[in-house]
């Protein structure tokens, strides 16, 4: 992952240039391949350049496999052209709402090859995961790969540089830097607003079943959000490369005066079973009530999924001492 | 006597296991009050109270249940092989627990248990219903559960690979985890495996008799019918339980009910009592071994595929000193239809995979419906297909072969390239590439996949050396390396490991990431082999016959043997790398060919070659366009077409 970058600043600059050099562009046309400031370049040109070449003042084709660039790709006010397992995202990303006519392209490990040559995309957006697949998408379109969770472990510093990425990408490089100032910004607010009540540590967590949770701690974007707003991880055990680790509820235990927040969607069942079981009743944070269940939030996500996850944070966290 | 010794051994490790992992939980002196009432404010003792002991409960109710229900098993089916899997049993329980996740979810707030209950039962029924005319004869009962079992995984599979975000929770219960929360499910279990149980208890008499022919039995005048479908129903009841209440722990009942038979205990009613005793403390210790191994309560390194992962090795060891006192029954003891005319047959079916070739190559839905592919989209198009449908008919037409060379070798109608566990191998092979080096391509897949089929082929032949490579000895090795391969991949997934979802990618037999290059390479490969397969057919046609016959002809019988293998393995290995180990052609195709009136092996050859490459070519085609732009895999498709054809055949004969 760590080559992508560069690789792709490269490109990027080797195309400015050749449109600088040859005004007609009949070398990059058959891609239809296009920014913005290039757009912009075009409108000094003479008037029988721009009618023998009128696909270009189309906005890029742009197909994004990833939710979490996706969403910064809509922030900056950029549609995709198409997403991957689509049904996905009312339940798992939610805000912000994906307009209806992004198409469908099939499942995340297997794009449809046909449909995506058919859909005539400019550029696919991928992640270092779908690696495997880079050399079949490849023969459709230009393949950029962004990593936002690499071994390196630090989601929101490459969240940052992918919304970079993404709007020199798209040319709005404008966009992309509000995006961030506005995110940190609000996060400096949060951070305000909770001073009160950020003694206490909190687990962050999925229920896979009544018995089993993922914990979200170091390497993952919630820890970032923790860390910017000044909430203490009460799970400070190890976490794998996405930033989560796998336990059993009881392994919650360990912290006295911890409280939970959990995120939607909840397995079906889970909640009638936990309300009976002995265990969980004995837990810490159940006998405090210090239990949130917060909406459905992109665990994997970038800039909108933390700025998302601070904000339905407070929420509860603020009702939770209202009603304590 | 042996099977009371090693009783004794797994009980004290146990005991020894469980005594020190209680006292990292709490100090001894609390324990009797964590026994007897736990203080609430104390976390350790409601965890000791609520969450260790309940555990230890129920792991030795499912051992025991598990070897109980493997040894009622073994002596209705008369099979060594007979388990959990080869009755469906297992499968059944998943698929029902994986569909109501998607579709009925509320169904679960019932009860997830009494789904599985559903599935398990449903699956028996289907097994039922496919060996009744044959009065439920062991080895219709053992193929159609096999059938059954392996379709009710395909369709598992496909939900899981196409759905896998609401999944993630079947993965933990699906490799079989013990933890517990309080004592709801041991008191669940209790009384219904007990009354299993004792329904076991007051037929041992008659289930003795079951162990004898159907001839002898007869003759004295006991009700086959009637005793062995109350004895497969108890037995399945015990495992459907165990699977309802704690998920797929399936190596303990063929592991308990061989190791008590093994340790000496010969008659039925010892048996009746040893494997349970031996069940319970294998799973005892096992799960005490786990909980060492990850720290109380440990979770997530799930125990059932932990058993697996322990027991196979366990009895790939045993099997030397296993006495089979029980006949597999022979290919040839079927009477099936001759075709007069076999070069037409061939012809029929050579015409239709043209016919298939055709559609699946220009025929498929796109952005505005079904289209035949033409003009300036042909050529885009082809560059797409051409490579999946040419890597599809190779493997699919490799297995076939490779298949119908088990078949004929071991006499055996189970017997397949997945059966004997060179599929798994192959799997293990690419598994070890995948995860430890950082960046295998084909190249290294291909020649990991071939090492690992050849190390399960040379497991396989070591421990079939002895007994000159007689044919229950070779499978009952291949089921326990699948066993073997199986938990390490559900513990692989269990652990939440991106890279598992990858693999299990493969493992269903996606044609996805096969390109011009990779399909070239399996199509040279598949061509060289076919070319050297003329040489193996008249020792084809002989080993049916039996040894004796075969060296009386002047036959080198070792030698054979050893190169039909290494053919197999080949054939495996290149086919595997394409269409993954789930498939199964190799067990289909032969079989549907010798239907087909096919008996003589060279045009059973052609005939399995060309119908493993019909199925295959249609289940890619099928999958790339069912549920566009998504897609099944071709393997999983495979076997969803291929079962009930192959259904409606046993039915038929």
């Amino acid at each position: 992952m760590g080559r992508s970058r560069p690789e792709f600043a490269n490109r990027h600059a080797k195309l400015e240039t050749d449109q600088q050099t040859s005004p007609a562009g009949t070398g990059y046309r058959s891609r239809g391949w296009m920014t913005r400031r290039g757009a912009l370049a075009l409108f000094g040109l003479p008037l029988a350049a721009i009618m023998s070449r009128p696909a270009e003042a189309k906005p890029l084709r742009i197909i994004c496999l990833d939710d979490g660039l996706a969403e910064t790709l809509l922030m900056l006010g950029v549609t995709p052209v198409a997403v991957a397992d689509r049904e996905v995202w009312e339940k798992w990303v939610v805000e912000p709402p994906l307009p209806p006519e992004v198409a469908d392209i099939g499942t995340i490990l297997e794009p449809n090859l046909e449909f995506l040559q058919q859909l005539r995309p400019d550029i696919i957006l991928s992640i270092p995961y779908l690696d495997g697949i880079k050399p079949q998408l490849e023969r459709v379109a230009p393949v950029t790969t962004i990593g936002i969770y690499t071994p390196d472990g630090q989601p929101y510093r490459r969240a940052i540089e992918a919304t970079r990425q993404l709007a020199t990408l798209v040319g709005r490089e404008r966009e992309g830097e509000a995006l961030i100032a506005a995110t940190e910004t609000y996060f400096s607010d949060v951070r305000r607003q909770l001073a009160l009540l950020s003694a206490r540590p909190v687990y962050i967590v999925n229920f896979l079943d009544p018995r089993n949770v993922r914990v979200y701690g170091e390497k993952s974007l919630f820890q970032a959000v923790f860390d910017r707003i000044g909430i203490r991880n009460a799970w400070t055990g190890e976490t794998n490369y996405w930033g989560f680790a796998t336990v059993g509820i009881d392994g919650l235990a360990t912290s006295d005066d911890a409280r939970l927040a959990y995120l939607e969607p909840l397995p079906e069942g889970a909640g009638s079973t936990l309300t009976e079981s002995p265990v969980w009743n004995a837990m810490p944070f159940v006998r405090n009530r210090s239990i949130m269940r917060l909406p459905p939030v992109l665990m994997f996500g970038t800039l909108p999924s933390a700025s998302r996850f601070a904000r339905l944070l407070a929420e509860a966290l603020t009702a939770e001492r209202a009603g304590g | 006597m042996g099977a009371i010794l090693l009783c004794v051994v797994l009980f004290g490790a146990a005991a020894a296991a469980t005594l020190s992992n209680m006292s990292v939980q709490l100090p001894p002196a609390l324990w009797l009050d964590a026994l007897a009432g736990p203080d609430i404010g104390d976390m350790r003792q409601v965890l000791v109270h609520y969450a260790f002991l309940p555990r230890l409960a129920v792991s030795l109710l499912s051992g025991a249940a598990l070897g109980l229900a493997g040894t009622v098993l073994q002596q209705v089916l008369r099979n060594p092989l007979a388990s959990p899997e080869t009755v469906g049993v297992s499968a059944g329980a998943y698929l029902a627990l994986a569909l109501a996740t998607l579709l009925a979810p509320s169904l679960l707030a019932y009860g997830r248990e009494w789904v599985a209950l559903a599935g398990a039962f449903t699956a028996l029924a289907a097994v039922f219903a496919l060996s009744w005319h044959k009065g439920l004869s062991p080895l219709s009962v053992v193929l159609a559960g096999l059938v059954v079992s392996l379709y009710a995984g395909a369709i598992g599979a496909a939900l899981v690979v196409l759905r896998h975000e609401w999944l993630a929770s079947l993965f933990i219960w699906g490799a079989g985890s013990l933890g517990q929360q309080d004592w709801s499910t041991t008191l669940w279990l209790l009384p219904r495996l007990g009354a299993a149980a004792l329904l076991i208890g007051l037929m041992v008499r008659p289930l003795t008799l079951l162990g004898l022919d159907d001839e002898g039995a007869r003759s004295l005048g006991v009700p086959l019918g009637l005793y062995r479908f109350a004895g497969l129903a108890a037995a399945v009841a015990l495992i459907a339980f165990v699977v309802a209440a704690v998920g797929v722990i399936g190596f303990v009942g063929l592991a308990a009910a061989t190791l008590a038979r093994i340790g000496g205990a010969r008659r039925l009613g010892q048996q009746l009592v040893m494997a349970p005793l031996i069940g319970a403390s294998l799973l005892w210790a096992a799960d005490q071994g786990v909980q060492v191994a990850t720290g109380p309560q440990g979770d997530l390194l799930p125990t059932g595929a932990m058993t697996a992962l322990l027991g196979a090795p366990l009895l790939l060891w045993l099997l030397p000193r296993l006495a089979l006192g029980l006949e597999t029954p022979a290919l040839g003891s079927q009477h099936l239809p001759r075709a007069g005319r076999s070069g037409l047959v061939l012809a029929a079916i050579g015409g239709l995979l043209l016919l298939l070739l055709a559609l699946a190559l220009l025929y498929a839905p796109g952005p505005h419906g079904w289209t035949f592919a033409s003009g300036d989209q042909l050529q885009p198009l082809l560059s797409w297909r051409l490579p999946r449908v040419c890597a599809a008919l190779a493997a699919g037409a490799m297995l076939a072969l490779a298949g119908l060379m088990m078949q004929r070798l071991t006499g055996n109608p189970m017997a397949s390239p997945e059966v004997l566990g060179i599929s798994a191998g192959a799997a293990l092979g690419m598994m070890v590439a995948l995860f430890s080096l950082a960046d295998a391509g084909r190249s290294v897949q291909t020649v990991a996949a071939t090492i690992g089929a050849f190390a399960a082929l040379l497991v396989t032949l070591a421990i079939g050396r002895r007994a000159a490579y007689a044919p229950e000895r070779l499978l009952l090795a291949g089921v326990a390396l699948t066993a073997l391969f199986d938990a390490l991949i559900l513990v692989l997934t269990a652990t939440g490991d991106p890279r598992a979802m990858l693999l299990l990618n493969w493992l269903t037999g996606s044609t996805y990431g096969v390109d011009a290059g990779s399909a070239f390479f399996t199509s040279t490969v598949a061509l060289c082999l076919f070319l050297a397969s003329p040489l193996f057919m008249r020792w084809l046609d002989m080993l049916p016959l039996g040894s004796a016959a075969v060296q009386s002809l002047g036959v080198n019988l070792r030698a054979t043997r050893l190169l039909v293998l290494l053919m197999v393995a080949a054939l495996t290995a290149a086919s595997t790398l394409v269409v993954g180990p789930l498939t199964f052609i190799g067990l289909m195709a032969p079989h549907l060919a010798r239907r087909l009136g096919l008996s003589r092996a060279l045009p059973q050859a052609i005939g399995a070659v060309l119908v493993g490459a019909l199925i295959m070519v249609c289940a890619d085609w099928i999958g790339r366009t069912a549920i566009f732009p998504r897609q099944i895999p071709a393997g999983i498709v495979a076997t969803l077409i291929g079962g009930p054809v192959l259904m409606w055949l046993l039915r038929r004969s």
